[in-house]
């Protein structure tokens, strides 16, 4: 494993008497790609800014390689930062853009010139230099404000948001891109998004967060397989969120029945979260199932149908690419993998019911997400 | 449609032909040849020869331009300054602050100018109380205890009201940036000062631009705030222009004016050229397809141009400020009176022989009438050392303490005044003043327009000449010509007399007529055919008679007033020995003989007086006409019947107010 680069150590942050971060410790390794995922409000963005030393923590400290680094303003950290609205200097051109923070920093021309011309073929922009910041789409002014950033040579970079303001094809082709630039030029990633698809694709680590505390820290596949409560649960993928008792060791029951599954080290007859995500559950036929529900809502997706079965009054989402009616009795089967078992937590209950479901569930919170950081 | 089109062609050609016609009349007669507005004598660039020779014209010109300039300056910092502030505050606190900013905007500049005038005097009164008491508890240094409106209010107040115009421009582009702008610097190696400089300011430079043009522009054009905060040792191009309309109508105002609007037109087109760029340049930015690279980056390129304009906005901003500071410095430190006198009451070219005599710079000012004058000077604004008030006036303003006692061995030529003209009952002891002219008040009637000649002050009260008669707009005056008609004494104190007097003029008033209460527009009106009969002043007759040969002068059967105006220096005077040495200048024979060549009014100076009628002849080379020469300077059986004024007690001053504002007349 790669040496730690930057240490939160009991980081509080208040506005105005409102906690936005809650007692925060994390440490962020050298080289390594790491998002903070959470939605609006959660502190993920405040997190950011403690590092760019936009924003003074309340109390706690902030180390950098080692060294405290509270009172260091951001011009003083070997960190520099990708704006979510790509904040280029419209008064300068694409080339003189990239090279602000080199002539800040009094490097000599030849090698400005030298730099900047590496840094916009790094982002596939050779050439673009004497073209003006709003003559560029809105992808190639972010690959800009990357340029911009990583011309400096910071030991990490952040990236808050970077990619909301693009459309969805294009934040596609820039996360694939984003990982490819991370490889190349070896620094520290710390990556602020809303989106968990985005941070699945490119995180070494993900960090989900909300209401000013770490939920989950992990690998992406850790924080998917194995979410530690409701909340992670359903931020991260989709999830149908159950109570359930743990018999024993690898037994839960649920719907008074018990099920087979590979989770252990619960007291006996503990109550737990169980977690079945819509993609484990096999549609049987009722008879065959382990349980018997029927179909309420069907929507074409594309590569799958999002089906919302009633059982027993709490309703599921199931994605399968077999086709069941509305109104069909279906069964459904469950291997013992497809369980995840949680301790209950204070987000138990909250989650996991798509009794309100809604075809446009993908778009929940996202609105709004900017403004809110923002204030 | 097309019939449709035409139509509303047409109609947007009238609406800017209404617009434009008095404009473009002003412009097209300020290359008029003769002197009139009506007729066009063939194209000449006269006028515009005399104004740049006209030095209170120039002099006004260069106050403006200071003025503007600086204020433009101070207020474009600290407008811009101010839109950051608010830029930073939360959106409600900012949206309150916006809008108390927007009301100077629309405030009535009359109410924002007499506000700031008041404002003034007050701090005035109440540094004076607080430089003496500074001064008795220490001897250090001494604080200038009087402190008068000029130069430094009239800068104040063009800062203050162009500070709104300034954050009106650049707070909309503080709110179109990037919120994360000054981060984004930081964070590239940039402390907060460099952030400001190198990216804010240049991101918001379109705004402070535009925002400065307008306050420049705001500056020029403005009249009514500087007219209150300019005191009388200031005047600002559009107060001159002002102070010239009230006499007749030059050429000279068309040119001045003309380049007035010449360079405001300027002004604006540069600003809406400049905002229709910046769009254009937004558009093609955003319509503009991508180009495909391979044009390679060149970086030394945009360095130094960059460096250059910056270098030399630098060299421009110090120019500025250094022209405005040696300006300002070399405004006060020279020796400097105050003079205020009446519209067209020297012949300019002494003040600019005093100037070069004495190496003291003349401020020229003029008041409309004694009454006017003395308001002035009791509102504390009049800040002048000479003023050339009338013998009654000068009688009330000893009285009240307000003159100094003149050191007349500084003003040997104080022994050239006939001695007719000296201890008269208005300085009994001949210790406040110099006489300057003297003259008599009669009817000017235009021959043509009255069936036979006037003779009685009847004629001011006569319905034959309804619509057709000017009367004085001071009560002093005004009520003499009815208080002579009645047979009364022009300074009686008798309660009845005067009200019968002034029953006289309201009565006259309200059957119509009187066409106008006027002071110097009587010549106009008079020149220009426009009135039949008119009182005023000998000497002015004497003036509109050369414009207009139909007019004639008498002295009524009545008898009339005769005046002594007389040069005296107001009380703590701050250029004293300056003032001794104009009213010695003013009193010397020649600066009389010009003044009477000039104003055509009666010389107190013997020598003058007597030697006019050369004087003139060796100048025009043909011989003054007797009857001219009587009307302006009075045979001693004529001043016989005149009577001149004294100063009325107090009761009696009020009693005239009181009639007056009753007879309705500001």
């Amino acid at each position: 494993m790669s040496k730690e680069l930057i240490r939160l150590s009991d980081c509080v942050v208040k506005f105005d008497d409102e906690i936005v971060l809650d007692h925060l410790n994390l440490y962020i390794n050298d080289k390594e790609f790491l998002t903070l995922l959470g939605p609006s409000g959660c502190g993920k963005t405040t997190t950011l800014r403690i590092i760019g030393g936009f924003q003074r923590p309340t109390s706690g400290d902030v180390f950098f390689a080692g060294r405290r680094c509270n009172d260091l303003p951001p011009y003083k950290r070997q960190v520099n930062t990708v704006f979510q609205k790509y904040a280029l200097f419209t008064h300068l051109n694409i080339f003189e853009n990239v090279a602000f923070g080199l002539r800040i920093a009094k490097v000599p021309e030849a090698e400005i010139t030298r730099r900047v011309e590496e840094a916009l073929e790094l982002v596939n922009l050779p050439g673009y230099g004497k073209r003006s910041a709003s003559s560029l789409s809105g992808g190639q002014q972010q690959r800009v404000a990357i340029a911009r950033a990583i011309v400096n040579r910071p030991q990490v970079l952040l990236l808050d948001e970077p990619l909301a303001a693009l459309d969805l094809k294009l934040r596609k082709d820039m996360q694939v891109e984003l990982k490819r630039i991370q490889r190349e030029v070896g620094i520290t990633f710390v990556y602020v998004t809303h989106d968990q698809e985005e941070a699945l694709t490119m995180s070494d680590t993900v960090v989900v967060m909300d209401k000013g505390n770490i939920q989950q820290i992990g690998t992406p596949e850790d924080i998917y397989n194995e979410p530690k409560n409701a909340f992670v649960a359903d931020f991260i993928g989709e999830s149908n969120i159950i109570d359930g008792i743990m018999l024993e060791d690898k037994v839960v029951k649920m719907y008074g029945k018990k099920f087979p599954c590979l989770d252990a080290g619960f007291a006996p007859n503990e109550p737990v979260d169980v977690v079945v995500r819509p993609e484990d559950i096999d549609i049987v036929s009722p008879e065959e199932g382990q349980i018997v529900g029927t179909v309420t809502e069907v929507t074409f997706k594309g590569m799958h149908y999002d089906i919302i079965v009633d059982f027993n009054g709490f309703k599921w989402l199931i994605q399968t690419t077999d086709y069941s009616p509305e109104g069909a009795r279906i069964g459904v089967k469950i291997d013992p993998d497809g369980f995840h078992i949680m301790k209950k937590s204070q987000y138990s209950g909250q989650f996991g019911d798509y009794s309100s479901y809604s075809a446009a569930y993908d778009e929940l919170n996202e609105d709004a997400e900017t403004e809110a950081d923002d204030e | 449609m097309k019939k449709n089109s035409a139509f509303s062609r047409f109609f947007t050609f009238l609406v800017f032909l209404f617009l434009y016609a008095p404009i473009i009349l002003l412009i097209v007669f300020s290359f008029n040849q003769n002197n009139s507005n009506v007729v066009w004598g063939g194209f000449s660039l006269n006028w515009y020869r005399e104004l740049f020779q006209n030095r209170i014209i120039m002099r006004s010109l260069y106050t403006t331009l200071l003025v503007s300039l600086i204020a433009t300056v101070i207020a474009t910092i600290a407008g811009t300054f101010a839109a950051i502030g608010f830029y930073g505050l939360r959106r409600r606190t900012r949206n309150v602050l916006n809008t108390v900013n927007n009301i100077p905007m629309m405030n009535a500049d009359i109410v924002t100018g007499v506000a700031m005038c008041l404002f003034f005097v007050a701090f005035f009164a109440l540094w004076k109380d607080f430089a003496l008491w500074i001064n008795s508890i220490q001897s250090l240094f001494t604080l200038p205890t009087r402190l008068t409106l000029g130069f430094p209010t009239l800068l104040i107040a063009h800062i203050t009201f162009n500070i709104p115009y300034v954050l009106l421009s650049v707070s909309p582009k503080l709110r179109q940036l990037d919120k994360n702008l000054i981060d984004a610097a930081q964070d590239l190696g940039c402390t907060w000062f460099q952030a400001f400089w190198k990216v804010i300011l240049p991101e918001i430079k379109p705004g402070i631009v535009s925002g400065a043009l307008t306050a420049f522009t705001m500056s020029i054009d403005d009249f009514i705030i500087s007219y209150f905060t300019a005191g009388s040792s200031s005047s600002t191009l559009s107060m001159t222009i002002y102070g010239m309309t009230k006499k007749r109508v030059s050429p000279e105002i068309n040119a001045i004016s003309t380049l007035l609007f010449v360079t405001v037109i300027l002004l604006l087109a540069i600003i809406n050229i400049r905002e229709a760029r910046q769009e254009r340049l937004a558009l093609r930015q955003q319509g503009a397809p991508s180009v495909s690279a391979g044009a390679p980056a060149a970086p030394k390129k945009p360095v130094i141009p960059q460096k250059l304009t910056r270098f030399a906005a630098a060299l421009a901003c110090c120019a500025i400020l250094l022209t405005a500071g040696v300006g300002a410095f070399h405004n006060t430190r020279k020796p400097i009176v105050n003079v205020c006198s009446w519209g067209e009451y020297i012949d300019e070219e002494l003040i600019t022989m005093f100037e070069e005599q004495t190496g003291i710079l003349v401020n020229y000012q003029t008041a409309e009438s004694n009454e006017a004058l003395y308001s002035l000077l009791k509102s504390g604004a009049g800040d002048y050392d000479v003023i050339v008030p009338s013998d009654y006036m000068i009688s009330q303003l000893m009285e009240e303490g307000m003159l100094e006692k003149l050191d007349y061995s500084q003003i040997p030529n104080f022994s050239l005044i006939d001695d007719r003209f000296k201890n008269l009952p208005y300085d009994p002891a001949n210790e406040y003043t110099v006489p300057y002219t003297w003259g008599t008040v009669g009817i000017i009637y235009n021959t043509t327009m009255v069936a036979e000649p006037i003779t009685s002050w009847g004629a001011m009260f006569d319905d034959k000449y309804a619509g057709e008669v000017l009367m004085f707009r001071n009560s002093r005056d005004a009520m003499a010509t009815a208080l002579l008609y009645l047979g009364y004494d022009v300074n009686t104190t008798d309660e009845n007399e005067l009200r019968q007097a002034a029953g006289l003029i309201a009565d006259a008033k309200s059957r119509g007529v009187y066409q106008a209460f006027v002071m110097d527009e009587i010549f106009l009106k008079m020149e220009g055919g426009n009135a039949a009969i008119g009182a005023y002043y000998a000497g002015d007759y004497l003036t509109a008679v050369e414009n207009n040969p139909d007019l004639a002068f008498v002295i009524p059967e009545e008898g009339s007033n005769w005046f002594v105006d007389a040069m005296c220096v107001l009380k703590d005077a701050p250029h004293y020995e300056e003032a001794m040495a104009w009213i010695n200048f003013i009193a010397s024979t020649e600066a009389n003989l010009r003044n009477m060549d000039f104003i055509w009014y009666a010389s107190p100076n013997k020598k003058a007086l007597e030697g006019y009628p050369a004087y003139y002849e060796e100048l025009y080379k043909e011989e003054l006409d007797q009857e001219t020469y009587e009307i302006m300077a009075a045979p001693p059986e004529t001043l016989e019947r005149c009577q001149s004024y004294i100063s009325l007690p107090e009761e009696t001053r009020r009693l005239y107010n009181e009639l007056w504002i009753k007879l309705g007349i500001q």
